[in-house]
């Protein structure tokens, strides 16, 4: 017998946790609305797991990290699903929008009050609430192999901030949404549920009434809930926000669109020892923002994958594995892809196509990510392409130009925008200048589907920049 | 996790671990192939019972060699056809993730 549906009654309904939805509860907490999250995933205590580890994979990741966008070739990726979404899970570093995205995609898609200074503002803010700072003292030498590469080619790199607070014994905190704002807007009166997982928004006319979702008790059984609400933000991600609008019937430019940052890999072997706890924070900008050079999580774990993903023989390297990071290089891509949510199916079906321009970009920048290694001292290189040799010296680099193709491709991203996109263009725009749901009075979309492209930097900073904005005048008009 | 995926997932595995960290990364695969996204989970089974046919005659028929499945499994790992390609990508980075992450030491 299926248990009688639950009923809540909430001013604004914020659906989803991670980057977006953080920004948008506890803003909107703080000045007096009354607010219900309601997250897919599970709370998992942010101190529990060790970063980047498997056990971490299994809780907080979408599917255990197993998802790819189909295309030729498909592309692995990975997004948080647990109390604070992805900012649990990724390494923290922060960017601002760079200026010049801001002005072109203002131009080019017609959004309203989106110049840099507007932009900076809220930046700045999300900046001092998080406390966005640098490594205090020396990098690590994994990240300080960036710098020493790119400055012997005379290369630009930097060192970014990090959304990371240090703690007096030195230990660095990173300031996830369950860190911070999360707690934030429940002291102003904001209530969290998590494992609950919204199957379709409920509309009347140009309205959104409310929520059907399914909250998973701690002993496997469903509890179905029915949430009632005079506002609705949708805060789920570029794919599950654009997955939900289909499925409750809304298609309008939702889930078109859709971009990220390709990304190839490179295990890289050093004849000294490489430090594996922390993601490096430099990142080689001398071909930014179209290209990107940094550097991965490299535990045990990732290094055995990365070797294995050039099928050269790695079992050396491997047995050496203190000796060797994972480095990536990702591009900006001209390419784009779709959220569909088919009938039935619980996951929406992601797909991405890459252009030629791509693949010769994607090549490009293997070649350069290689030439930095070998420049910081690296004495073997592998690849992320099948059957790419592995590289010594720069002669070798130059079979990576044609190595590389989509039959032999592994690659992967991590940040995924522009699924919904804003703007007063319609026919590009899947809601309106600030996240308002084009055809809809209280529906809005808050979180990365909103950027219009891929920013070309971590999308985190950018994404709270502009989730901010969007909700400030929200209230400002309310 | 089907039979002939976890004849690939075995194929795939250090030779010199033991039985429980074989267990330990079988468990594991076969956790994730779970929690995989409905379309992917059933292209994989499809491929699966495509690239299984063979081995499962053999299998029935008791002539079943691990060294010729590995051999088979090395060349799917560079074939043109993308799918097969990522199919074999797929379960050796669930395998080699697990083996380094889950077993301290792995020989």
């Amino acid at each position: 017998m299926k248990p009688p549906v639950e009923t809540l009654d909430t001013d604004v309904l914020v659906i989803g946790s991670g980057a977006g939805g953080a920004v948008t509860a506890s803003t909107l907490a703080r000045a007096g609305r009354h607010v219900t999250i309601l997250e897919e995933g599970p709370w998992v205590d942010p101190d529990a797991l060790e970063p980047f580890s498997l056990q971490e994979m299994v809780a907080k990741y979408r599917h255990g990290g197993s998802c790819a966008a189909l295309g030729r070739p498909a592309i692995a990726y990975a997004e948080g699903r647990c109390v604070g979404g992805s900012t649990e899970i990724n390494s923290g570093l922060y960017h601002r929008l760079p200026p010049e995205l801001a002005v072109e995609w203002q131009r080019d898609y017609e959004i309203e009050e989106f110049g840099t200074d507007a932009l900076d503002h809220y930046a700045e803010r999300i900046e001092r609430k998080l406390g966005v700072s640098r490594l205090p003292g020396a990098p690590p030498a994994s990240s300080a192999v960036l710098e020493r590469g790119a400055t012997k080619l005379g290369w630009r790199s930097v060192e970014f901030s990090r959304v990371f607070r240090y703690e007096p014994n030195g230990r660095a905190v990173k300031q996830t949404m369950a860190r911070t704002l999360l707690p934030d807007a429940i002291e102003s009166g904001a209530r969290i549920i998590a494992d609950c997982r919204v199957g379709r928004l409920v509309r009347h006319g140009r309205r959104i009434v409310g929520v059907r979702a399914e909250r998973t008790r701690p002993d496997g059984s469903s509890q179905p809930i029915l949430v009632r609400a005079d506002h609705v933000f949708v805060c789920a991600g570029a794919t599950q926000t654009p997955a939900l609008l289909q499925r409750s019937g809304i298609r309008a430019n939702i889930g078109r669109g859709l971009k990220m940052h390709p990304t190839v890999k490179v295990a890289a072997r050093f004849d000294s020892l490489i430090d594996h706890g922390d993601v490096p924070m430099h990142r080689v900008t001398e071909f930014a923002p179209g290209l990107t050079i940094g550097g991965s999580a490299s535990r045990r774990g990732h290094v055995a994958l990365a070797l294995a993903d050039s099928d050269a023989d790695y079992a050396d390297a491997l047995a050496h594995w203190e000796h060797v990071a994972v480095y990536y290089a990702a591009i900006r891509s001209e390419g784009s892809g779709q959220v569909i949510a088919l009938p039935g199916f619980r996951s929406p079906v992601v797909t991405y196509q890459l252009t030629e321009g791509d693949m010769s970009r994607l090549a490009r920048a293997l070649v350069h990510l290689g030439e930095v290694l070998l420049a910081a001292g690296a004495t073997e290189l592998y690849p992320s392409v099948t059957g790419g040799v592995i590289a010594r010296g720069p002669d070798d680099l130059v079979q990576w130009w044609d190595a590389l193709t989509r039959n032999s491709a592994n690659l992967m991203t991590v940040h995924l925008t522009s699924s919904v996109r804003i703007g007063e263009k319609r026919s590009r725009t899947g809601a309106d200048s600030f996240g308002r749901v084009w055809g809809f009075d209280n529906l809005r979309v808050n979180d990365a589907s909103l950027l219009p492209e891929a920013p070309g930097v971590n999308p985190q900073g950018p994404i709270m920049a502009v989730v901010a904005r969007n909700t400030d005048q929200f209230l400002a008009d309310a | 996790m089907l039979w002939f995926e976890r004849q690939v997932v075995g194929a795939l595995m250090s030779p010199n671990l033991d039985g429980p960290s074989r267990t330990a990364v079988e468990s594991y695969v076969s956790t994730t192939l779970h929690s995989m996204p409905e379309h992917l989970r059933a292209g994989v089974a499809v491929e699966s019972l495509a690239l299984g046919c063979r081995s499962w005659i053999e299998h029935r028929t008791g002539r079943l060699d691990e060294q010729r499945l590995r051999t088979r499994i090395a060349g799917w790992k560079t074939s043109k056809l993308d799918p097969v390609r990522q199919y074999v990508r797929l379960l050796q980075s669930l395998v080699l993730f697990a083996e380094n992450e889950l077993v301290a030491e792995p020989a």
